[in-house]
Parts: C-alpha cells; sequence; structure tokens
C-alpha cells in the first residue's frame, strides 16, 4: 500500500501545479493587469472585418472524407508500432504479413486516388 | 486505500457498456451521439479485453484489443460515410427524424 | 532473424483466392473505361465466385486447422461457404438490370459483394474468437455500405443508416461477451475453450454465462430472430432490391453457420446453459414472422418478417442441437438446420428473382397490389412464383414442406414437442399470408400490366429454382448427403 502511495506521488504533485497555476495566473492578471473595458474587445475578430456570420455554420462536406481518409490510413500505425518492435522475434513470416497488410493499404490508396478523392476540387 | 484490482475494471468497463447502450436507446437528438455510444462501447469492451490480459498474464487479450480498436475505426469511418449521404438526402441528422420506413 | 514457421496456407486457399482476386477487380474497375466497368467487373465478380467453389470443394475429408489453430477447414464449412458463394453469385447476377433501371451502375458494388462473401467464408472457418470476430466484421463493414448504396435515396439511405447502427450495437454485444468469455475461460481458441467446457462437466463461472449470452444475443442480431428482429423490415425495404435479395440469403446463412459452430464447438457441452434461450428465441421467431407479416402491402417487408419466420424454423434445428450429452441427436438437429438453410436459400433467391422482375413502364414497384391480375398478363411468372410461395408456406410434396418436415421431425425426437407444435401452428398462420399473393395474382381484377420481358439470366435463376423447388422430394439425395457429411465433420473430430 506504501509502494503503491509513493508510485503516485509525482502526479499528485503534477495535479498540484496544475490546479496551482490554473488559479495562480487569471487571479494574478485580474490584479496586476490594467483594465479598461471596452465593447470591442469582446466582438469577434475576424481580419478587421465585422463577423460575416455565425461561428457554427455547417462546413464543407469535403472535410469529412479527409477525416474518414485519415481515420483509415491512420490506423496502420496501431499495427505497424508493435510489429517494428517485435521484428527479430517474430521471424520472416511475420515481416512478410506486414508487407502483404501495406500491401492491401497501398490497393486501398490507388483506388482512392483514382476515384478523386484526394483532389480537392 | 483499496488495491486497484481485476473487478475495478471490471465494473468501469461494464458501467461504459452500458452507458454507451443506454446511449443508443434514450438519445432522441442526434445520430452523431449514436456513433459515440458504439464507441463508447467498443472501448468497454477493449478496457474487458486489456485487463483479463494483464490479469492473465496472456498476450491474446491486447491483440484481440488492436484488432478491435483498428474495427472501431473503419466502422466509425463507415458510419460516418453514410451519415453524410443521410444527411445530404434529408437535411437533418435528427434521430427522431429516421422515420420513413415505420419501425 | 529466426526462420519462418509458415502456416500452412492450402486450407485457406479460397479465401486467399477470393482477397487477391478483390484487389484485382477494384483495381480492374478503376483503371477501366468508365462506360463499361460495370458491366465487365460485374462479370468477373461472378465468374471468380464461381470459380471459387471448386477452390472450396478441394477440402474432402476430415478437419484441416491452420494458422496456428485460428483456421479450421472441414466439411461443414465446406457446405455453408458452397451454399453462401451460390447466393452471392445469383446477387450479383440478379443486380444487373435493377442498377442500371436505377442509375446506379457502379463497379464497387459486385466488389463489395465479394468483400462480404470473403468475410463470410471467414467466419463460417473461425476456430477462435479474433478470427471470428474480424470475419463477422469484413462481412457487416461491407454489408453496411451496399445497403445504403443507392446514395440519392433517402429510403436507402435510412436503410442504411438503421442497419449500421443496429448491426454495430450487436457486434459490440457479441464483443462483450467474447471478452467476458475470454476473461473467465482465459483462452480465445474454440478447441481449447471445449476442452475446458468438456473437463468442466458443465460446471462454469457465471462469467463465462454471462458471455455466452452476450454472444447469443449479437448472433441473435445477425441472424435477426426475435427479439433483435428491429431492423429487419426498415432495411429490407429500404435496401435496394438485389441488396435484400443477399441479405435475406447469404448473412443469413453464413451467421447461422457461425451460430451452429460456436454453440455446436466450444459450447457444445453447455447445452443446458443456452438450449432454453434458443428455445424463447426460436418461438418468438416463428410467432412474430406468422403475425406480424399479414398486414403488410409492401412485398420486400413481407419477406423481411418471413425470413425472421424461416430463421425461428431453422433454429429449431439448433434448440435440438443443445440437448448436452446426447451425440446422435445433436448431429440430427444440425443436419435438419443445415438442409433446412439449403432449402431456404432456393426459396428465396426465387422469390426475389421474382420481386425483381416487377417492373411497370421501366420502374421498379413492390407493392403487393401491383401483382394483381399477373396469372392474366404473364401466366409463367404467376405460377413460378406461386409456387415458391407454396413452398415457403409448407404446403407439399414441395420442398418447404421437407424443409419443415425434417426440423419439426428433430424436434419430436429430442421431445421438444412444445417447439414442434408452435412450429405447425405458426406456419398454419403464416401460410395465410403466402396464399394471399398468390390468390391476389390469380383472383384479383388486373391493375396496370407489369412489363414483360425476362432476361436469360433471370429465367435461368427461375427455372432453377422452381426445378429444385418442385422436384426436391423425388431426388433429396445431394442436399441430404451434403448435410450428413458436413454435419459429421462437426462431431466426430
Amino acid at each position: 500500500m506504501e509502494n503503491l502511495l509513493v508510485e503516485y506521488l509525482p502526479i499528485l504533485i503534477f495535479i498540484g501545479l496544475a490546479v496551482g497555476l490554473a488559479v495562480i495566473i487569471p487571479i494574478a492578471s485580474l490584479i496586476i493587469v490594467p483594465q479598461k473595458p471596452d465593447a470591442e474587445k469582446l466582438s469577434a475578430y475576424e481580419c478587421g472585418f465585422d463577423a460575416f456570420e455565425d461561428a457554427r455554420i455547417k462546413f464543407d462536406v469535403r472535410f469529412y472524407l479527409v477525416a474518414i481518409l485519415f481515420i483509415i490510413f491512420d490506423l496502420e500505425v496501431a499495427f505497424l508500432f508493435p510489429w517494428a518492435v517485435s521484428l527479430g522475434t517474430i521471424g520472416v513470416f511475420g515481416f512478410w504479413s506486414m508487407v502483404v497488410f501495406l500491401g492491401i493499404l497501398t490497393v486501398g490508396f490507388i483506388y482512392e486516388w483514382r476515384k478523386g478523392a484526394l483532389e480537392w476540387e | 486505500m483499496l488495491e486497484i484490482g481485476l473487478s475495478h475494471y471490471l465494473v468501469l468497463a461494464a458501467i461504459m457498456f452500458t452507458l454507451g447502450v443506454f446511449g443508443i436507446f434514450l438519445n432522441r437528438k442526434n445520430v452523431i451521439i449514436i456513433m459515440m455510444s458504439i464507441e463508447l462501447i467498443l472501448l468497454a469492451v477493449n478496457i474487458n479485453l486489456v485487463a483479463f490480459s494483464a490479469h492473465l498474464g496472456d498476450m491474446v487479450g491486447q491483440v484481440f484489443a488492436l484488432f478491435v480498436l483498428t474495427v472501431a475505426a473503419g466502422e466509425a469511418a463507415i458510419g460516418l460515410a453514410i451519415l453524410v449521404v443521410y444527411f445530404r438526402n434529408r437535411g437533418t441528422i435528427a434521430v427522431e427524424d429516421i422515420r420513413i420506413m415505420k419501425g | 532473424m529466426p526462420l519462418a514457421t509458415l502456416p500452412t496456407l492450402t486450407p485457406a486457399l479460397p479465401e486467399i483466392f477470393l482477397a487477391i482476386a478483390s484487389m484485382l477487380l477494384l483495381m480492374l474497375g478503376v483503371f477501366s473505361s468508365e462506360e463499361n466497368n460495370t458491366r465487365t467487373v460485374s462479370y468477373a465478380s461472378v465468374l471468380v465466385l464461381i470459380v471459387a467453389i471448386p477452390f472450396v470443394g478441394l477440402v474432402t475429408e476430415g478437419r484441416t486447422v491452420t494458422f496456428g489453430g485460428a483456421f479450421v477447414t472441414d466439411t461443414f464449412a465446406v457446405y455453408i461457404k458452397a451454399l453462401v458463394l451460390v447466393s452471392a453469385a445469383t446477387a450479383i447476377i440478379m443486380s444487373k438490370d435493377y442498377l442500371k433501371i436505377q442509375g446506379i451502375e457502379r463497379f464497387e458494388f459486385p466488389v463489395l459483394i465479394v468483400l462480404a462473401t470473403l468475410g463470410m467464408m471467414m467466419m463460417i472457418s473461425a476456430n477462435d474468437l479474433i478470427a471470428l470476430y474480424l470475419g463477422l466484421e469484413l462481412q457487416s463493414l461491407s454489408l453496411y455500405v451496399i445497403a445504403s448504396f443507392q446514395r440519392d435515396s433517402a429510403r436507402s439511405a435510412e436503410a442504411g443508416l438503421k442497419y449500421f447502427v443496429l448491426g454495430a450495437l450487436a457486434s459490440g454485444l457479441l464483443l462483450y461477451g467474447m471478452s467476458m468469455i475470454y476473461g473467465f475461460a482465459g483462452t480465445t481458441s474454440f478447441d481449447t475453450l471445449a476442452n475446458i467446457f468438456h473437463d468442466a462437466h458443465g460446471h462454469v463461472s457465471v462469467g463465462v454465462i454471462v458471455g455466452i449470452v452476450f454472444m447469443l444475443a449479437g448472433l441473435a442480431f445477425k441472424v435477426s430472430a426475435v427479439p433483435f428482429h428491429m431492423w429487419t423490415p426498415d432495411v429490407y425495404e429500404g435496401a435496394p432490391t438485389p441488396v435484400t435479395a443477399l441479405f435475406a440469403v447469404a448473412p443469413k446463412i453464413a451467421a447461422m453457420g457461425l451460430f451452429i459452430r460456436v454453440m455446436v464447438g466450444p459450447f457444445g457441452e453447455l447445452g443446458a446453459q443456452w438450449q432454453q434461450i434458443i428455445i424463447f428465441i426460436s418461438v418468438a421467431s416463428m410467432l412474430l414472422g406468422a403475425f406480424a407479416a399479414i398486414n403488410q402491402t409492401n412485398i420486400k417487408r413481407l419477406m423481411a418478417y418471413s425470413s425472421i419466420g424461416h430463421m425461428g424454423y431453422a433454429l429449431i434445428g439448433l434448440a435440438v442441437a443443445g440437448t448436452a450429452g446426447d451425440a446422435a441427436l445433436q448431429a440430427l438437429g444440425v443436419q435438419s438446420m443445415l438442409i433446412y438453410l439449403g432449402i431456404y436459400m432456393f426459396m428465396n433467391i426465387g422469390t426475389f428473382a421474382c420481386i425483381l422482375l416487377m417492373k411497370r413502364d421501366g420502374r421498379m414497384v413492390e407493392g403487393i397490389d401491383d401483382l394483381a391480375g399477373l396469372s392474366k398478363s404473364n401466366p409463367g411468372l404467376a405460377m413460378i412464383l406461386s409456387i415458391f410461395m407454396f413452398s415457403m408456406a409448407g404446403i407439399p410434396p414441395l420442398a418447404g414442406f421437407l424443409g419443415k418436415l425434417y426440423v419439426f421431425q428433430a424436434a419430436i425426437q429430442a421431445e421438444l414437442y412444445a417447439l414442434a407444435v408452435i412450429g405447425v401452428l405458426a406456419s398454419v398462420v403464416g401460410a395465410y399470408y403466402y396464399i394471399r399473393i398468390i390468390k391476389v395474382m390469380y383472383f384479383d381484377d388486373p391493375v396496370d400490366e407489369l412489363d414483360r420481358g425476362i432476361s436469360l439470366e433471370m429465367k435461368a435463376i427461375l427455372v432453377v429454382t422452381g426445378v429444385v423447388i418442385v422436384f426436391f422430394v423425388f431426388y433429396p439425395v445431394p442436399l441430404l448427403t451434403g448435410a450428413e457429411s458436413a454435419t459429421a465433420a462437426l462431431f466426430h473430430k
């Protein structure tokens, strides 16, 4: 039980620091900084113009496509990393299994490229 | 103070799983929340698998968790794609509106 | 680097072939010219699926395990895989005209069906929880996409969305059950699980039982058995019709095969724990399939309830297989179920071929009323659809009757009399709505005529399925021996 508590001590210190900073900085800015309230300071800033519209807009569906493609190709790392670490013990079969996997991913990549999913316009 | 053991992880996973299932059935607002609930269910399973893997000293659970993780991402991608198609047709993703066909 | 221990790849040859072929098909589609690539890829996909059947059939005897015990090939897998491949190939053939009419001719459609088939074959051959899950997900993810394949139709998109949400929930339930079984039994391998439960003599921890219950719920979702059937009518109605035809056959048969393999394999010794649940699911499915279909006006929705009912009848066989300790009786249950599934495949393919021929002025119609007076405008089609409807209703001497006879006989042998009696009552009620369709075709006043003209492929499908249904009673041997040797593989290791 003692050991457990000792192991968690750095986390406790970290939490203490985080809470302390989070309290001190806003309070300090409240006390030290000269306060000159102005309505303009609260308005939305958009390159010197007034804001055109609400920030909560529907944005282009193409972002979804990019996000979806990203998820798919991001995932191979979940397999590549353990594979790279254990490459010494898994042998030639392990090596070629991953090459086959990457080959399948490449086929998917060629497909989306040819389909024009990577073109923005 | 008590030791964090297998049962704690299992209880946590069970709570997350239940939250996920209820999230699917009680949510009346937005399909995105349903997809988040599905992720929650899969994460609960992953906690289970990793906890059991550590408890049994057996690697298979962690390997299983990796596969679940990957499939979950694929599932999320396809779910989002279907949702985009649905939104283009109907202009809404509110759960109450998904009822052209009674069911 | 240590020398590889390369697993023997030959047992998985059909799967490897399909995997490589599906990628080649994808490349073929994306690199060939726009106008004709759907036709080319469709024909190539059908060819690939048909070529895969002899590959599957290479396994003749015994039981081969490979990939560290995660993958098994036996005659049981061969039987189910052959059914799945045939139904997937016919679904692609039947989709040709439909896709053109609806303006959704895209080459991804056949490729996705091939991928879904690959997933089904992997889950049928799974001998490990991880392999099971991956196969199941490959199948499900492909099917989610083709359910919403008609992108400009709100109904198709809604069907895809519903199928996705409930399918993902089912996968979640199944996975949670798997994680419990892994944790409390300590392994994911079916063979090891079977040994553990054999040594335990039916005494297992609560965790394992919770796991089995969750897995049962997940699998029941996949075969759309009551009380997990909610998605079926909506998805069947909304999805494009050839997709519905596929859904009604291939994934159902594959999931049933998985159901048998999981329940009879690792959990075979625990029949006392799960038999009651299967009996309940079976009774509920038969009754709901019989009563909920009565008021339907859309023929695809009607077929959804019909398939729920048929799954109930097939599950009678699994309930019989839950009689732990009596291997002969268990084998009888599984065998009757396999025969039922085979007959179910022919009936459903034929019926959906008829539904796909329901066109008026070049547009698809799917109301039951649209069939009125079909006997006058197109007597051939009316006759063959009547044959399928009589067979579904279980009128002797058609194949559907014999299928029901086999499962009811198995139930009586296992002294599950209530199950058999409820089954007979449900099929009497069910006969009402099947025969109503025949009444509409023969005795109602004709509305506007349906289009004539049946393509050669459709004619071939209708004739073959019709002949099988009518003449099964005279020559049932191929299906019976197939089912028998498939069952033998499960019980004599």
